[in-house]
């Protein structure tokens, strides 16, 4: 099986993950878009650190772009993380309130 | 790799083209309709979604908004032009610069939660300081048509490049497309478009990729060997000369346009409140993928020795030259077309958006304050119109793409350290924010226009950070942020059919200038 047939593959499970994810939340903004209720958390910030995971997420990518000069194969990791995009907003989605 | 083997795909017809660019605006305008008919009933569903945005559409919508055809595009043509140094330099910054909005989001959206654009914020920061509000307003209001204009170049240029439409018609016809669904519904539209729009740019981005390389004898071996038969630097993540040559400029013009650009801002206050962190740390992050995936169709411009008059003088072509040109079949191609389209009217779309906020709260709401609910309605979906109206002219003009990405970053670059400070530093005065601002658009872009991208880059930060910091020593003023929590909503949810509402009078702001 060629790395592209992987990609077709892995595609579409991201894919699914996607549209799992943004059903959900098109159901939900329906339900509470119009709500006109002040909200009661306005104000109230997720106080969360991020600078380590951010940190993380900067270096990644550039290994990411380096490990493309290191050898051939590697060219792919750009659209198999491409995937994972897809399927990390669909999970947001499954996630969000948590 | 001999690029007189490089054909383009047959059936690459015009009709073909503007089925897509009509096609896709039609599915989202059908959207639009619904998202209108379920969630937009005034003036502040449209330009801020009541405030009810979840962090999978305030994901979605980010990455959507930050994906312009830069990302999908010019990832590609820094790649073919200076190797993967190019790409680093490209990706890099831009990923960090959605993070970096987190410490002042969350500073703001705290301690000034029922607000709507980064000017309200500066006008009440500063004493009502016309002039302050003024000079960030007008910067947005630029910013903002300069995102739409150079959207909408990057569609023409896909669109030209591969079906041989004439780019002035495909500006047109993209610009059409996306005014007429996105007025419809306003934020929440163009975050729900977005948001399916970033499906369009992953997977199938993805799979277009790796088919160009199936598709090519030899695979990613054959395109690893030329690229680097070429020039050993291509390779590598270390030329110096691609950080001196675009990308230290680059990184700081991507922090100034997430940080001074209102479109980011507009998500800053509808997302909810809880969520905001959270969002523009994932968005930050899963955009990473998206630019290095289609930045590796500049590999293969390399390794197929393609000249930039090769793809018609402009070498943002080279990601649609190679697809349509690989032997791919043509629903690739399609698809291909439509991710970039996807990105390109996303980006537009969120812009207007942000456009249409600034208007209601910046301009008429400021000025004209007894506007009664639905002409402030109207004016601020016929805001979308205007922007795009004026967008469109100035691509029409045939100014070059590069040039205006540039241009953008430094006047954006102008107001970005004196906009950190106003949020962090409770020093920083009136006289020292406007001052900064204008001595750095009126010495920096000069000294950049004579002495190049870097020097000018670093002499506009540091001309405007050093004139807030003196002015701010100098001065004795202390202005405390949480003053602002007792700004309320300046555009009430009320029905579109109610009686002239006047400003709501925010408490005096204690504490401040």
């Amino acid at each position: 099986m060629s790395m592209f047939h992987i990609i077709i593959a892995l595609g579409a499970v991201g894919a699914l993950i996607f549209l799992v994810g943004i059903a959900k939340g098109a159901v939900g903004a329906l339900r509470s878009g119009h709500d006109t209720d002040a909200d009661s958390e306005a104000g109230v910030v997720d106080s969360g650190h991020y600078g380590f995971t951010a940190a993380f997420a900067v270096v990644a990518s550039a290994v990411v772009i380096a490990l493309a000069g290191v050898a051939p194969g590697l060219i792919y990791l750009g659209p198999l993380l491409a995937i994972v995009t897809a399927a990390g907003v669909g999970t947001a989605f499954l996630v969000e309130g948590h | 790799m001999d690029k007189t083997s490089l054909l383009a795909t047959p059936g690459l017809t015009p009709s073909v083209g503007f089925a897509a660019m009509i096609g896709l605006g039609l599915f989202l305008l059908v959207l639009s309709f619904l998202i209108r008919r379920a969630l937009v009933r005034n003036t502040h569903d449209f330009i801020i979604a009541n405030r009810k945005i979840g962090l999978g559409f305030g994901v979605g919508s980010v990455i959507a908004v930050w994906t312009w055809a830069m990302a999908v595009m010019m990832s590609s043509a820094m790649t073919y032009k200076w190797g993967l140094s190019g790409l680093f330099w490209f990706v890099v910054p831009n990923g960090f610069a959605v993070m970096a909005m987190i410490p002042f989001a969350r500073l703001l959206r705290r301690n000034m939660p029922q607000g709507y654009t980064i000017s309200e914020f500066v006008e009440y920061r500063f004493g009502h300081s016309k002039v302050a509000s003024g000079i960030v307003t007008v910067t947005m209001i630029f910013g903002i048509l300069l995102e739409i204009l150079i959207n909408l170049k990057g569609t023409s240029v896909v669109i030209s490049t591969v079906f041989a439409i004439d780019w002035k018609i495909a500006a047109i016809v993209g610009i059409l497309c996306v005014l007429t669904y996105s007025y419809f519904g306003g934020l929440w539209t163009s975050v729900m478009t977005g948001t399916l729009n970033t499906l369009m740019v992953t997977v199938p981005a993805a799979i277009v990729v790796a088919a160009v390389y199936h598709n090519i004898n030899g695979g990613t071996e054959a395109v690893f060997q030329a690229v680097q038969a070429a020039d050993q630097r291509n390779l590598s993540v270390l030329r110096p000369d691609a950080a001196a040559g675009f990308g230290i400029t680059l990184a700081f013009g991507l922090l100034a346009a997430t940080v001074a650009d209102q479109t980011f801002w507009q998500k800053v206050w509808s997302i909810k409140s809880r969520e905001v962190t959270r969002t523009f740390f994932w968005a930050g992050a899963l955009f990473y993928p998206i630019p290095i995936c289609l930045g590796m169709l500049g590999l293969v411009g390399i390794a197929y020795g393609l000249a930039p008059s090769d793809i018609g003088g402009d070498i943002a072509a080279i990601g649609p030259y190679v697809v349509s040109h690989i032997g791919l079949p043509l629903f690739l191609v399609v698809v291909y077309v439509l991710a970039i389209l996807a990105a390109c009217y996303s980006t537009i779309d969120g812009a207007s958006a942000a456009l249409s906020s600034v208007v209601a709260v910046d301009i008429v709401r400021r000025y004209w304050p007894c506007t009664a609910e639905g002409r402030l309605f109207m004016i601020t979906k016929l805001s979308m119109f205007a922007g795009g109206a004026v967008a469109l002219g100035i691509v029409l003009s045939g100014a070059d793409f590069t040039t205006l990405v540039l241009t953008t970053y430094a006047l954006k670059t102008a107001v970005l350290l004196p906009l950190v400070l106003a949020i962090i530093w409770p020093r920083t005065n009136t006289l020292g924010f406007v001052g900064g601002i204008s001595l750095a658009i009126l010495f920096g872009m000069s000294i950049r226009s004579v002495y190049g991208e870097l020097i000018g880059t670093l002499s506009i930060l540091g001309i405007s950070g050093a004139t807030v910091i003196i002015a701010g020593l100098l001065g004795r003023e202390q202005f405390s942020l949480a003053s602002l929590r007792n700004v309320g909503n300046l555009i009430e949810s009320v029905p579109p059919n109610a009686s002239p509402a006047g400003l709501h009078p925010a408490p005096a702001a204690s504490g401040g200038n």
